[in-house]
C-alpha cells in the first residue's frame, strides 16, 4: 500500500494501463475503504498496489460554500454531509440514508460515487458474470429481484450510489486531477461503454472534488426506498429538485436510483412537469412517463409501481 | 416448612429473589466486552484454522492436493479432513484445512490447494429435487418421500364436501438461518496426553465425550470450558466437522488450535431452519367450526430430514388427515433450530386459519378460540387482544382493502411447547467459613440467564442477595449436565440446584443449630442473617454463621427432583401492523406476547426471552431467507448484507407478558415457544389490513406490493 502526499504522487502512483475487467486492475485507489476492502477480502479485486489517498494534500476533506454553490472535497465523509443543514436538503437527505453510521462515518463522497455493483452475482466469488469479464449477466435470466428495470443490457446491475442520483438532480461537476466532467457523463451504460465499468474515470484518474451552483428558488428531496429501513441499499430512490414559480413548476430535475445502471434522469417528465401544478393527477402521468420505457426482468417487476409511487411522494413532499 | 422435608419452591409470595427481576450477573462483563468467548481466546504458539469448502452442491472431487498450501509463507500444515469424501453432496461441504501462524496465511493456503471437481447432477430446490429426471440425493430413499399419514383421508374429503366454506392454499416457508453472532469451532490445547478444549457449545457433557473420542484419550483427560457463548439456537450441539479438523489437526501439531468458522461457512455448513410447503385444504362451517382440514406437508432440510410437527398443530379439527414427508436437496442438513419446526407449521395453519374465518364472515380471534379446545388459550388471547387494541379495530371480521395510503392491520397467532427436564444434573453448593457461597453447574448459558439463576436459587434459599452467591457454569468439572435443547436446560437444570440449595441449607442448620440454641428445623435464614425461628435475639449475621465453619466447608450436591418442574406451556401473539399500500413497505407498530412458564424464576430474563422470541420472528416474518442460484448452484446470500437481518429501526413497540394466571408451582422451560408464532400474526395482520394475502414468507415489500396491485 502506498500513502502519496500529494496528487501528483498519487497519479504516477497509478497504473494508466486501462483493463478490462475493470477488476482485474494493477493498482486501486483506496479512501474510506467502505467498498475496496470488502472488494479485496472477496478476492473480487487483488491488485498489486494500493494506492490510500487519505493523505493527499488537495483531496479536500469539507463541505464548502464556495460562491453561488458548494464544493466538496473528495475526501469529505458521508456524515458529514448528512450533517450539513445548508447544501439542499436532496444530498443531505441521500446521504443520511447510506448504509449505517459506522459506514457512513469512514465512506467518503468520492468513493461513493466509485463504488462497485452489489448484484450478487458479481459480488460472489463463484461467478465470472459479465461485470468480470465474463461472457453472461447471470442475473438478465437468474434471480434479478435487485436489478435493473432501466437502461439495462447487457449487463443489469442497478447503480447503488444514492448519492449520484441526488447529485445529478443538483447538476453537478466531478473535478479530477485533470478534468471537470459534467457528472450527466460521468456515469455511462453497459451498452453504451466498457461494460466491466460504471464511470468514464480513466484507470490513473482520482476524483479531487464535486462542486455544484445552487440557484435561488430551487427545492429538492430525496426518497429512498429500502427492503430493510434500518440499512440497506435502495430498492429505488427519487431525486427530485424543482424551481416552483407560485405554486407552478417552472422546472424540474427528476432522478432514479435503484432501478438502472447510472443514476436516471427523465427528461420527459422534467419537460412535463414544466408549468404545472402539483397535484394527484400530475403525480401520476410524472409516474407514467418516467416509467414508460421500463423493461421488468422477471421478479423486479415491483420496482414500476415502487418507483411511480416514489415519485408521487416526492413532488407530495414539494408541493 | 420444616427443613427435614424434601424440597419445595416457596409460595410466590413469600420470594425474595425469584420470581422478581434480577439483572444477569455477566450482563456488565458481555457489554464492556471482558467477557471471554471461544473466538476470544488466545493462546501461546496457537495457530488459526480455516475450512476449505466444496463450492458446488455437489460434485466428485477428482483431485485434492494440498502441498502447495503448505509452501505459503506462514501455513504450518494443510491436510484433507480425516473422513472426507470422494463425492460431496451438499454446497459447502468441508474437505480439507489449513492451520498457519496468522488467518489472513491460513485463508492464502486454502485458496492454494489445488483442487478439481467434476460437478455431477444436482438440485438445490425442491422443484429441481421432485423433477422425474432429478439425480438421486441420497442412496437409501427417493428424493421426495412422504414418510407417514395420518387420519382418514377419504372421510377428510366428505366433510370438505360438506363444509360451507373451504380454502385450498398453499403455504411456503423459506429456509432460514441461526445468525449465531459466534460462529461455529473451538480453541484445543492439547500436549498428547490432556486437552482443554474452548468450543462454543450448548452441550458442555457432550463436548467433552465427543472431543476425546476425536481425539482418542479418555474423557477424564479433556477438560471443556465455555463461560460464555454466542448463540447456538439449535445449531450447536455438537463439535461437528470444525471441531473434529480442529482436534485433528492439535493431533498432529501438538499445538493450540483456533478454528472458527467464517461467517460464509456458517452460513453454508452451520446447520439452518428448514424450509417446507405445506397445502391445506380446509374448510369451516358458518357457525366457526373447523370441520375439516387435509394438509399435505414437505420439509425442504437439504440432506436432513426437515421438521415440521403436523397439522392441525394446536388447532382441533373435526375430521383431519395429513401426509407428511420430506424433499432432500444438496444442500446442508437442517438442524434443530429454536422451535424445531413448530414456526413453519404455525405458518400454515394460522394463515389458514384467518382465511377461513374470513371466508365465514367471522371474527378470526373468535374463529381460533371455537377451534381451540384448552381454555388457557382463550384467556391469554383475549388478554393479547386487548394489549393490541382489536377491540377497537375496524377491520374486526373483513380484511381492509388498499387505500392508496396507510393501512393498519392486526393479526394474531399461538404457541405450544413442552419444557419439561430430565434426570442429568448434579449441582454442587459450597459454603465457606469466610461467607462466600458457590453453586457449580457444568450446564451452559446460551444467553439465557442460566448463570443468574444457578446462583439465584441458591440466594433465595440461604436468604442472601444474589451478588453473594457465586454461580458458576460453563465447566466439565462442574458435574454432568443436560444438552441446552428443547427448553430442557431449566426444568433440568433448577430442581438440581434447588434441591442442592435445600441440602446445603439441612447441613449447615445442623450445624448451627446448637449455637442458636434451637433445632435444625427451626433455623431459619432470611435478610442475611441464620436465626432460631424459636427465640427471637439468637441470631447471627451471615459471616458470623459461616465462621463457625471453621475449616470445614459446607459441600452439598443436588439431583433432579421430578416434583420441582412439570411441563407445557402456552403462549398467544398479537402483531399491529401498518401497510404503505402505495410501496407494500411494512411497519411493525406494536407486537404483543403472552407466555405461560409455571414458576418464574426471573421475570427480567423471561421477559428478554419473550422479547428475544418476538424479535426473531420478525427477522423470518420479514426478511430472512437463504438464497441459492438454481440455474449455477451457487449461495448468493451466505453474509451478513445480503442475509438480511432486522435492526433497531424494525424494531415496534414489544409487549412481553409473563402470564400470571398460570400458577403452577413449577418451573417450565419455555424459551422457544416465544419464536413460534410471530411470522403468522404479521401476514395476518397484513392481510388484516389491505386483504393481501402473503402465503410464502418472507413478507417483503415487493410481495405486498405486487399483491396490492393485483387487488386494484
Ligand atoms: C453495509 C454497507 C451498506 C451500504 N449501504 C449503502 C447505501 O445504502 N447507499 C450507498 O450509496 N452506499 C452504501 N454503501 C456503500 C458505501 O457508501 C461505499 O462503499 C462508500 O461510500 C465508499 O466510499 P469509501 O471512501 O469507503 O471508498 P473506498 O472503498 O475506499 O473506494 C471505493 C471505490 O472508489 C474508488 N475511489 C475512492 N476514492 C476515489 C477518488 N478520489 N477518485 C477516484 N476513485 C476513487 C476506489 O478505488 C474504489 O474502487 C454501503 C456499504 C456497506 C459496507
Amino acid at each position: 500500500m502506498l500513502l502519496p502526499a500529494t496528487l501528483e504522487e498519487a497519479v504516477t502512483a497509478l497504473d494508466k494501463e486501462s483493463t478490462e475487467p475493470a477488476n482485474e486492475q494493477k493498482t486501486r485507489i483506496l479512501a474510506g475503504g467502505q467498498d475496496l476492502l470488502p472488494e479485496l477480502k472477496d478476492h473480487l479485486a487483488e491488485p498489486e498496489t494500493v494506492v490510500n489517498v487519505k493523505g493527499v494534500a488537495e483531496l479536500g476533506t469539507d463541505v464548502r460554500r464556495s460562491g453561488d454553490g458548494f464544493e466538496i472535497g473528495a475526501l469529505a465523509t458521508i456524515a458529514a454531509l448528512a450533517r450539513n443543514a445548508d447544501v439542499p436538503a436532496v444530498l443531505s437527505e441521500a446521504a443520511a440514508s447510506i448504509a449505517s453510521p459506522q459506514v457512513r462515518t469512514l465512506a467518503t463522497v468520492a468513493g461513493n460515487l466509485c463504488q462497485r455493483p452489489r448484484c450478487w452475482y458479481y459480488r460472489s466469488e463463484h461467478t465470472v458474470c459479465l461485470k468480470k469479464g465474463g461472457d453472461e449477466c447471470f442475473a438478465y435470466a437468474g434471480l434479478n429481484k435487485y436489478n435493473a428495470i432501466l437502461g439495462g443490457g447487457p449487463s443489469y446491475i442497478v447503480h447503488p450510489s444514492d448519492l449520484a442520483p441526488a447529485l445529478v438532480a443538483l447538476d453537478a461537476e466531478v473535478v479530477t486531477d485533470r478534468r471537470t466532467i459534467a457528472i450527466g457523463d460521468f456515469f455511462t451504460l453497459p451498452s453504451e461503454s466498457d461494460p466491466t465499468r460504471e464511470n468514464v474515470l480513466g484507470p490513473d484518474e482520482i476524483i479531487r472534488e464535486v462542486a455544484f451552483t445552487v440557484a435561488p428558488g430551487w427545492r429538492s428531496v430525496y426518497v429512498k426506498f429500502k427492503e430493510r429501513e434500518s440499512f440497506d441499499f435502495a430498492l429505488s430512490a427519487v431525486a427530485l429538485a424543482l424551481r416552483l414559480d407560485g405554486d407552478e413548476i417552472a422546472e424540474a430535475r427528476l432522478v432514479l436510483g435503484g432501478v438502472a445502471p447510472t443514476p436516471w434522469r427523465c427528461r420527459s417528465t422534467e419537460e412535463l412537469l414544466r408549468g404545472r401544478k402539483i397535484d394527484d393527477a400530475l403525480a401520476h402521468e410524472a409516474g407514467e412517463d418516467a416509467l414508460g420505457g421500463a423493461e421488468p426482468l422477471e421478479f423486479n417487476g415491483y420496482k414500476i409501481p415502487l418507483t411511480k409511487a416514489l415519485i408521487a411522494k416526492a413532488l407530495r413532499k414539494l408541493s | 416448612m420444616s427443613v427435614q422435608s424434601g424440597p419445595q419452591w416457596k409460595a410466590r409470595s413469600e420470594m425474595k429473589v425469584l420470581n422478581t427481576d434480577v439483572p444477569r450477573v455477566d450482563g456488565p462483563a458481555k457489554v464492556s466486552g471482558r467477557a471471554k468467548y471461544a473466538h476470544d481466546i488466545r493462546l501461546p504458539g496457537m495457530l488459526h484454522a480455516r475450512l476449505l469448502l466444496c463450492p458446488h452442491p455437489a460434485a466428485d472431487v477428482e483431485l485434492l492436493n494440498v502441498e502447495p498450501a503448505k509452501r505459503i509463507a506462514g501455513v504450518v500444515t494443510a491436510a484433507e479432513l480425516a473422513d472426507r469424501p470422494d463425492r460431496t453432496i451438499f454446497l459447502g461441504q468441508p474437505l480439507a484445512v489449513v492451520a498457519a501462524e496468522t488467518p489472513e496465511a491460513a485463508e492464502d493456503g486454502l485458496r492454494a490447494i489445488e483442487v478439481r471437481y467434476r460437478e455431477g447432477g444436482w438440485a438445490v430446490t425442491p422443484e429441481q429435487a421432485a423433477a422425474e429426471d432429478a439425480p438421486r440425493i441420497s442412496r437409501r430413499q427417493p428424493n421426495a418421500l412422504t414418510e407417514r399419514e395420518t387420519g382418514n383421508q377419504g372421510r377428510t374429503e366428505r366433510a370438505l364436501e360438506g363444509a360451507d366454506a373451504t380454502i385450498d392454499e398453499t403455504y411456503v416457508v423459506p429456509v432460514q438461518h441461526h445468525c449465531c453472532l459466534e460462529t461455529h469451532g473451538m480453541v484445543v490445547d492439547f500436549d498428547g496426553e490432556r486437552a482443554r478444549v474452548w468450543p462454543s457449545t450448548q452441550a458442555v457433557t457432550g463436548s467433552r465425550g465427543e472431543v476425546a473420542q476425536a481425539l482418542g484419550i479418555p474423557a477424564d483427560r479433556v477438560e471443556i470450558v465455555c463461560d460464555y457463548m454466542g448463540g447456538g439456537f439449535g445449531s450447536k450441539f455438537s463439535i461437528g466437522p470444525e471441531g473434529l479438523a480442529a482436534c485433528q489437526l492439535a493431533t498432529e501439531l501438538r499445538r493450540p488450535i483456533h478454528l472458527m468458522l467464517t461467517r460464509t461457512d456458517e452460513f453454508l455448513m452451520g446447520g439452518n431452519r428448514s424450509g417446507g410447503r405445506q397445502r391445506m385444504r380446509a374448510g369451516a362451517s358458518l357457525d366457526g367450526k373447523l370441520v375439516a382440514l387435509d394438509a399435505e406437508v414437505w420439509r425442504h432440510g437439504g440432506i436432513g430430514r426437515g421438521s415440521n410437527p403436523g397439522q392441525p398443530y394446536i388447532y382441533k379439527a373435526e375430521t383431519d388427515s395429513m401426509r407428511i414427508g420430506s424433499v432432500r436437496t444438496n444442500t446442508d442438513a437442517n438442524r434443530a433450530m429454536r422451535a424445531p419446526g413448530h414456526p413453519q407449521a404455525s405458518f400454515a395453519i394460522e394463515s389458514a386459519m384467518d382465511e377461513l374465518a374470513y371466508a365465514i364472515g367471522m371474527d378470526p380471534l373468535d374463529f381460533r378460540m371455537r377451534n381451540l379446545e384448552d381454555p388457557v388459550y382463550h384467556r391469554q388471547l383475549n388478554r393479547v387482544a386487548d394489549e393490541i387494541g382489536w377491540y377497537d379495530h375496524p377491520n374486526r371480521e373483513t380484511p381492509g382493502i388498499p387505500t392508496g395510503g396507510t393501512n393498519v392491520g392486526i393479526g394474531f397467532g399461538v404457541s405450544t411447547w413442552g419444557g419439561g427436564g430430565r434426570r442429568v444434573c448434579v449441582v454442587t453448593v459450597r459454603i465457606d467459613p469466610d461467607g462466600s457461597v458457590t453453586s457449580s453447574a457444568g450446564s451452559q448459558d446460551l444467553g439465557t440467564g442460566v448463570r443468574t439463576y444457578v446462583g439465584s436459587i441458591v440466594a433465595e434459599e440461604l436468604g442472601l442477595a444474589v451478588s453473594q452467591v457465586t454461580g458458576r457454569v460453563g465447566h466439565s468439572e462442574y458435574g454432568p449436565a443436560n444438552a441446552s435443547g428443547g427448553s430442557t436446560t431449566t426444568a433440568s437444570l433448577a430442581p438440581a440446584v434447588k434441591d442442592a440449595a435445600h441440602n446445603a441449607r439441612v447441613a449447615f442448620s445442623e450445624r448451627l443449630a446448637e449455637w442458636l440454641e434451637c433445632g435444625p428445623g427451626d433455623v431459619v435464614f432470611a435478610n442475611g442473617e441464620v436465626r432460631s425461628g424459636t427465640n427471637e435475639r439468637m441470631k447471627l449475621t451471615w459471616s458470623e454463621a459461616c465462621s463457625i465453619l471453621g475449616s470445614d466447608p459446607i459441600v452439598a450436591t443436588g439431583e433432579w427432583q421430578s416434583h420441582l418442574q412439570t411441563s407445557g406451556i402456552h403462549g398467544a401473539q398479537a402483531v399491529k401492523v401498518e401497510v404503505d399500500t402505495e410501496t407494500g413497505g411494512l411497519r411493525l407498530v406494536k407486537m404483543v406476547c403472552i407466555q405461560d412458564c409455571g414458576l418464574p424464576l426471573n421475570r427480567m430474563a423471561l421477559r428478554s426471552q419473550i422479547n428475544g422470541g418476538m424479535i426473531e420472528a420478525i427477522g423470518y416474518g420479514l426478511f430472512e431467507e437463504r438464497i441459492i442460484d438454481p440455474w449455477l448452484g451457487v449461495a448468493l446470500n451466505a453474509n451478513f448484507d445480503d442475509y438480511k437481518l432486522p435492526g433497531s429501526t424494525e424494531m415496534p413497540e414489544l409487549v412481553a407478558i409473563i402470564d400470571d394466571d398460570d400458577e403452577r408451582q413449577q418451573v417450565i422451560g419455555m424459551a422457544e415457544a416465544t419464536i413460534i408464532p410471530g411470522q403468522s400474526a404479521i401476514a395476518n395482520a397484513v392481510a388484516n389490513a389491505c386483504g393481501v394475502r402473503i402465503r410464502s414468507l418472507p413478507l417483503t415489500a415487493d410481495k405486498v406490493l405486487m399483491g396490492i396491485q393485483e387487488k386494484a
